[in-house]
């Protein structure tokens, strides 16, 4: 067992590497999450009746999209997108292109995130703005945002953890990252010992995020 | 001046049809507190919802210094909104901005300079005594200090009126006191017209002018404060008067008075300088009736004196008419209690 363990630092480079991928394809899901994701869910949520900008039409086919992107399974939604892949990245093999179905997954899981976060503000603090004649913009950016910031942060670290089990995932795509090493060196070549760094490495990771998380939304918020 | 010209909410709900505000006409003079009051489900939260737009009304009109507000493009509103400060049962401040911050948050939305925003801000928060709070967050404020910001913050775009929804409701009496002073105080500084809705006739009581009972949706008596507390026309203003004045006589009096048929029992309500008249011991002197006082009570309504005694008049019945009509004829309230 001693030999084995001592045998892992063979593969420090690939383990590292591996880790680069992951952190790679999860950093960059994530920031496409933010790009696209919060947007999304702010105009889920004010297009919702009684909200400040009630749209029936637009609220519908918002809601409807994060529903539909929310449903679809990560390993199905990664093949069904290989052909967008391919448009986007011009190849569907590799960690660039894993990007693509990771970021295709996380937007609607931050849409969904941001409309709850945001739907936990209290109507009353909407209200007060409002009396002091904020135009919709300034609501949305000065009370909506600032308000649920703890929250979408913490939604931010959630959907983050999700993305380093989906990006797993990818390896079965040829996306690499320490997913990818598991199931090759691990599973397919029965070698335990670096199944289990991997299993190691990928807790350590998932803890660090959150641990990171709750202290920057802590640092946010001022609720009690 | 505000005017409210047959003004009406009506809504869906899961009941049926609601109707909040029936037809309501008010005016409120400039520089006036003007309270509200009634039971739940009065339709005062509606109305005073209604007097800066965040409800809409279904018809009429609300025209504050000649300016109909339900005729305004929504650009024009906000512009109008924020000459109407407005504080909240629930003080809704923003959890993320510190005191300062929120007091100056009216004003960023104005789009005042920031500079001149933060001095501006400091000096209300000064105003409202919480300059050694300036720095804090909400959640680490008690209740009245939070109301206070509420003001600070309301007061911020120097508004001609200030709309205050039941803002004392959750906040104990010795800080409902504190705000209430403070409300009276601003007023007078900043020569603002206020109107509050309320279900407390004790804040009526401490700083209105001039009152409006609200049932189901309609106004049902309306007055200066003085005359509604000594001479009350409908039963639900009764009602909330003797929420701040006692007038319950205990029951062995009253079963004594009832049981001997010894007389009448009748309430006598003095405003003003007649609290200080005699007319009690001119009853018994020329009436010869005798005047057993029951209860007692002199406050002061914004100055004025006001009194009120329960007596028990023993005598002949004709001797008891003679002296109540004598006590009416002086412009004394005069009610005979009969269910006692």
């Amino acid at each position: 067992m001693f030999e084995t363990i001592m045998g892992l630092s063979r593969y420090n480079n690939l383990m590292w590497s591996g880790f680069l991928e992951t952190m790679y394809m999860v950093g960059m899901a994530l920031l496409f999450a933010i790009i696209g994701g919060i947007p999304l869910g702010v105009m889920t949520t004010i297009t919702r009746p009684n909200h400040i900008l009630p749209n029936k039409f637009i609220n519908f086919i918002l809601d409807g999209i994060i529903n539909i992107g929310r449903s679809i399974p990560f390993i199905i939604l990664m093949v069904a997108v290989i052909p967008l892949t391919r448009l986007i990245v011009g190849t569907s093999i590799g960690t660039t292109a894993a990007i693509v179905p990771l970021s295709l997954a996380a937007i609607p899981f931050m849409g969904r995130i941001t409309d709850n976060a945001i739907l936990e503000i209290d109507q009353g603090v909407i209200e007060s703005a409002q009396s002091m004649g904020a135009s919709p913009f300034q609501l949305v950016f000065k009370v909506l945002l600032p308000e649920s910031l703890p929250a979408i942060i913490l939604g931010l670290t959630l959907t983050a953890i999700s993305l380093v089990s989906y990006s797993a995932m990818a390896g079965a795509v040829g996306g690499g990252g320490l997913g990818d090493i598991a199931i090759r060196y691990g599973y397919q070549r029965f070698q335990l010992a670096i199944m289990l760094e991997t299993i190691v490495i990928l807790v350590v990771v998932v803890q660090l995020i959150q641990y990171f998380g709750n202290k920057i939304a802590g640092l946010f918020d001022h609720r009690s | 001046m505000i005017k409210i010209n047959n003004l009406t909410k009506h809504y869906q709900a899961a009941q049926g049809k609601v109707e909040a505000i029936n037809g309501l006409n008010l005016e409120v003079n400039d520089g006036e507190i003007f309270g509200m009051i009634g039971p739940s489900g009065a339709g005062k939260s509606t109305l005073i919802r209604m007097l800066n737009l965040l409800e809409k009304p279904t018809s009429g009109s609300i025209t504050i210094n000649g300016t109909d507000l339900t005729a305004l493009s929504s650009q024009n509103l906000r512009a109008a909104r924020q000459k109407i400060g407005m504080i909240f049962q629930h003080f809704n401040l923003l959890s993320s901005r510190t005191v300062l911050e929120n007091v100056a948050f009216p004003l960023e939305i104005a789009g005042v300079r920031k500079k001149k925003r933060l001095k501006k801000a400091a000096d209300l928060i000064e105003l409202v005594g919480l300059a050694d709070r300036i720095d804090h967050y909400p959640s680490q404020l008690s209740g009245g200090q939070k109301q206070r910001v509420g003001i600070a913050r309301a007061l911020a775009n120097e508004p001609d009126l200030l709309l205050s929804d039941e803002a004392t409701s959750s906040l104990d009496p010795e800080s409902t006191r504190a705000i209430l002073e403070l409300l009276a105080r601003i007023r007078e500084k900043m020569n603002l017209t206020i109107i509050l809705i309320t279900h407390e006739m004790g804040v009526i009581k401490d700083i209105c002018d001039r009152v409006a009972v609200l049932e189901a949706g309609k106004i049902i008596e309306t007055g200066s404060v003085i005359e509604l507390f000594s001479r009350p026309k409908q039963s639900l203003t009764k009602k909330f008067i003797s929420s701040v004045i006692d007038f319950n006589i205990p029951s062995r009096v009253a079963k004594y008075m009832k049981a001997e048929k010894r007389g009448e029992l009748i309430r006598v309500s003095f405003v003003g300088e007649k609290s200080h008249d005699p007319y009690i011991s001119h009853l018994v002197k020329h009436y010869s009736v005798d005047a057993n006082i029951l209860y007692g009570n002199i406050d002061e309504i914004q100055g004025v004196p006001f009194g009120t005694l329960i007596l028990g008049l023993e005598g002949e019945l004709d001797k008891i008419e003679e002296s109540t009509a004598y006590l009416k004829s002086q412009g004394l309230a005069v009610e005979v209690l009969d269910n006692v």
